[in-house]
């Protein structure tokens, strides 16, 4: 176990650097200053040369990413050049609303996915198979932003059943989780459809295998086949599914951050990519490629709990 | 401003009899009314939608309109606009002169004026230590330039503030009002927090910063000693809530109070009919505009300019795709300046004229590029005037960029032409000297570069007496829509939209919203 935490480790700090270099020199790589954009309309020339190199802009680029590299192994991921705040306190206040966001939409999406993707592979072919693939395509192939704007109009103006803002600063938790609702129920649909077509194919495979007839043919219940045989088999790939949508839905869910007027990493993401805040995007990616490994991580642990020929020696 | 605000305590004023009953009557209709929460506490709570989260709150560096809609609640200038005519009247100055040679003012504060939580009392050199700040050249503040000109400030007492230009300047009452790098902060405050008074301002009006939750909201507090009174509600909380659409209906369901900036004219029109909405609507002090370089040919040709203002339907812009929503723009001064006159050259939609005039000028057919920033409405109105410029042989192509793209392209001045406004306070030297002056060339917005009319803009600078002043701003717009180097292509208008709980909310002409004025029924 200490191995494959080790193992872990090196792999974060590998991933780390690499994806930070890539996102300190992407962001260089496209044009657009900040200093211009903290100037803005009324931008001297004077102004500017000040500016950047109170930003640290007018050295070279080589120099730049080496000061960056060496803070960065101090912890100082550099301050945001906008509000002058900490760029790694910015990201970590954000990450809750993520979080929950997360959480409670990869909830709904495993609630709805699992057993709607076992329900179809059971009844393969039949009109409720077809049903449950044309409801998740539909949930695939909407976009997410829209799905939310229908669902504020049909859910909060219509219906008066939620509110129309995702998040609420009540300290309630009633209210907290009211204004959560919808926004997470969104998510989850639209995550719920890959779960579930994932879901049914996995299960498909494996009610095809030898086993399950032998199962079938010493006369054990179908229930038992297919809620303990099946499924436990079908688990691995279906659990790769909702760890890569986990990491996905932190970063990803700006759109919904977007409609619903929520709080975010992505939220926080694009403001700084829009601003030229280097140093937040790049504590951004640093703590989204962090949740990344460490949801990879989390995974293969639980691979090996479900299926002991995948457990490390 | 005539406002109560001398009937303090429990005095029930004949606005407070009405706002109970009214409250209640509105009360019985709400089907489910998210405010209860706040109201249960007993606070009065106002709740504003801001567009995008806040950055900046230091007046030297302050941008964007929700920064600036909060710095306005949290701080005071020495002068200020009246929110509803436009007109400077005081603020933290009760008096002021200005030399016989229009060099010196002269400011006598406000005696007792107190800034917010422990930061004392407000002398002359909080004045003279803000205004510094904005001219410090290690500053790097944006708004150096407004403030040019301006040499020396004093502080003989702790009552009065003497500031001192190097040439006269009538207008420059202007640039002391209360926005941007005219807002006073507490010295000792920025002292103590240094960088972090970006996000912890400490200045002298009506509501106090309280709190930040990042991407989500603000909250201000109400300054209870505030010099003019204090505010009739508690706490002024900005939502943050980016979707059009989702604010909208927030609106509609009473989960926030306020919608400000509105821009999509389906939404104006929609709201406009919801019972129970109030939208109002004011000239902004700003024109949208295609800069045309004059340094590239064929713009060099006047005719051609001229060409290009005749060739495109900007009437059938404002009908068509703004349903309304915004004014024709005759120069780049709108009504809400009161400089403003109509007396200008005017380019109605006439292609055939403006085929003979490129005819004459000798390009009857040239390649044009319109570069705009990615964003709505800027991207989209530039579609059916490029058509327009097409119909009459100007072979136009579109370029457009994502913000920051934008602006590096623009502030390089090599673009043929671009679409840009001058967004600020209805002080007439903010468009004209931004756009006509040479001192605004590249990086600034000057892109045309334009000089025909520096000695007129000089000349109006030092124009006394309002008479004098009103024709040499003529003389300037009459010129510049002669020269067309800038075309203005609509007159922006301002919408704002509340719940009937809200009352007496007097709209600016600025692109912030100002609570101070508002109270809460119920």
């Amino acid at each position: 176990m200490l191995g494959y935490l080790g193992r872990c480790f090196g792999q974060l700090i590998v991933t780390a650097i690499g994806i930070v270099t890539v996102a300190f020199f992407l962001m260089r790589a496209i044009p657009g200053d900040p200093a211009q954009y903290m100037l803005g309309d009324y931008a001297t020339k004077e102004a500017l040369v000040t500016l950047r190199a109170q930003l640290g802009l007018d050295r070279s680029l080589i120099e730049q990413y080496g000061l960056f590299l060496s803070r960065a192994f101090r912890g100082d991921l550099g301050t945001s050049v906008v509000t002058g705040q900490a760029a790694l306190t910015e990201i970590i206040d954000s990450l809750p609303a993520s979080m929950a966001l997360a959480i409670s939409g990869l909830a709904v999406a495993i609630a709805l996915g699992v057993p709607l993707g076992i329900a179809a592979a059971i009844r393969q072919g039949t009109w409720f198979d077809v049903a449950i693939m044309l409801v998740t395509l539909g949930g695939i192939s909407f976009p997410v932003f829209w799905l939310g704007l229908a669902a504020i109009l049909l859910f909060a103006h219509k219906l008066s059943i939620f509110p129309a803002l995702g998040s609420s600063s009540s300290t309630n938790l009633a209210t907290q989780l009211h204004h959560l609702a919808l926004p997470s129920l969104v998510l989850g649909f639209s995550v719920a459809a890959y779960i579930a077509r994932l879901t049914r194919s996995a299960m498909l495979e494996v009610l095809g295998q030898d086993y399950v007839r032998v199962a079938r043919a010493m006369g054990i219940p179908e229930r038992r086949i297919v809620y303990k045989l099946a499924l436990r088999n079908a688990m691995v790939p279906i659990l790769a599914v909702i760890g890569v949508t986990f990491a996905w839905s932190l970063g990803n869910a700006i759109l919904i951050e977007a409609v619903f007027s929520r709080s975010g990493v992505g939220s926080t993401m694009l403001k700084a990519i829009l601003a030229r805040d280097y140093q937040l995007v790049q504590a951004g990616v640093l703590a989204l490629a962090t949740a990344v490994v460490l949801t990879n991580a989390v995974l293969d642990v639980t691979y090996g709990l479900i299926d002991p020929r995948l457990r490390s020696s | 401003m005539s406002r109560n605000r001398l009937i303090e305590g429990n005095a029930l004023t004949r606005r407070n009899v009405f706002t109970l009953a009214g409250g209640a009557a509105a009360g019985a209709f709400l089907p489910l009314d998210y405010s209860r929460v706040a109201l249960a506490q007993g606070a009065k709570t106002l709740r504003v939608r801001i567009g995008s989260d806040i950055s900046v709150l230091d007046p030297p560096h302050i941008f964007q309109i929700e920064n600036q809609t909060v710095a306005g609640h949290v701080f005071n200038g020495l002068v200020k606009y009246d929110q509803a005519t436009n007109k400077i009247v005081p603020d933290l100055a009760t008096a002021w002169t200005i030399s016989g040679d229009g060099k010196v003012y002269t400011f006598k504060l406000r005696s007792g004026v107190t800034f917010h939580k422990t930061y004392g009392t407000l002398t002359a050199s909080d004045v003279t230590y803000s205004l510094d700040r904005v001219l410090d050249p290690k500053g790097a503040s944006k708004y150096t330039g407004q403030l040019a000109g301006l040499v020396k400030t004093e502080a003989p007492d702790p009552q009065t503030v003497v500031l001192t230009l190097d040439n006269p300047s009538v207008g420059f009452l202007h640039k002391l009002t209360a926005f941007n790098q005219g807002w006073i902060v507490s010295k000792k405050a920025v002292e103590e927090m240094g960088d972090k008074f970006k996000l912890n301002p400490i200045g002298t009006g009506p509501f106090t910063f309280e709190k930040w939750t990042t991407g989500a909201e603000v909250r201000l507090a109400a300054n209870k000693s505030y010099f003019e009174g204090a505010p009739t509600i508690d706490e002024l909380q900005l939502r943050i809530i980016k979707e059009e659409t989702a604010a909208a209906i927030a609106l509609e369901k009473g989960e926030i109070d306020i919608f400000y900036a509105l821009q999509q004219p389906e939404m104006i029109d929609r709201l406009s009919k919801v019972a129970g909405i109030k939208v109002l609507s004011r000239d902004a002090n700003h024109t949208i505009n295609l800069v045309l370089n004059t340094t590239i040919k064929p713009l060099d040709d006047v005719r051609v300019r001229q060409a290009i203002a005749y060739a495109m339907n900007r009437k059938g812009l404002i009908d068509g795709y703004f349903k309304g929503t915004k004014g024709m723009g005759h120069s780049v001064l709108t009504s809400s300046f009161a400089e403003f006159t109509d007396d200008v050259p005017k380019y109605a939609y006439d292609p055939d004229k403006a085929k003979a005039l490129l005819k004459d000028a000798g390009h009857p057919s040239f390649k044009f590029e319109i570069t705009s920033v990615g964003l709505s409405p800027f991207d989209r109105i530039v579609v059916p005037l490029a058509e327009d410029l097409k119909a009459v042989g100007i072979d136009t192509t579109l370029k457009i960029l994502e913000r920051g793209a934008y602006t590096q392209a623009r502030n390089s001045g090599n673009v043929q032409s671009c679409v840009t406004g001058v967004v600020g306070p209805p002080d007439p030297d903010s468009p004209l000297v931004t756009l006509y002056a040479k001192k605004s060339f590249p990086p600034g917005l000057n892109t045309a570069r334009y000089e025909a009319v520096e000695e007129l803009l000089s000349k109006a600078a030092a124009a006394t007496g309002d008479a004098s002043r009103a024709a040499a701003y003529k003389a300037i717009l009459q010129k510049t829509m002669t020269d067309v180097p800038v075309i203005p292509l609509y007159a922006d208008k301002l919408f704002l939209a509340h719940t009937d709980k809200v009352q007496g909310l007097v709209q600016n002409s600025l692109f912030t919203v100002h609570t101070y004025s508002a109270s809460l029924k119920g």
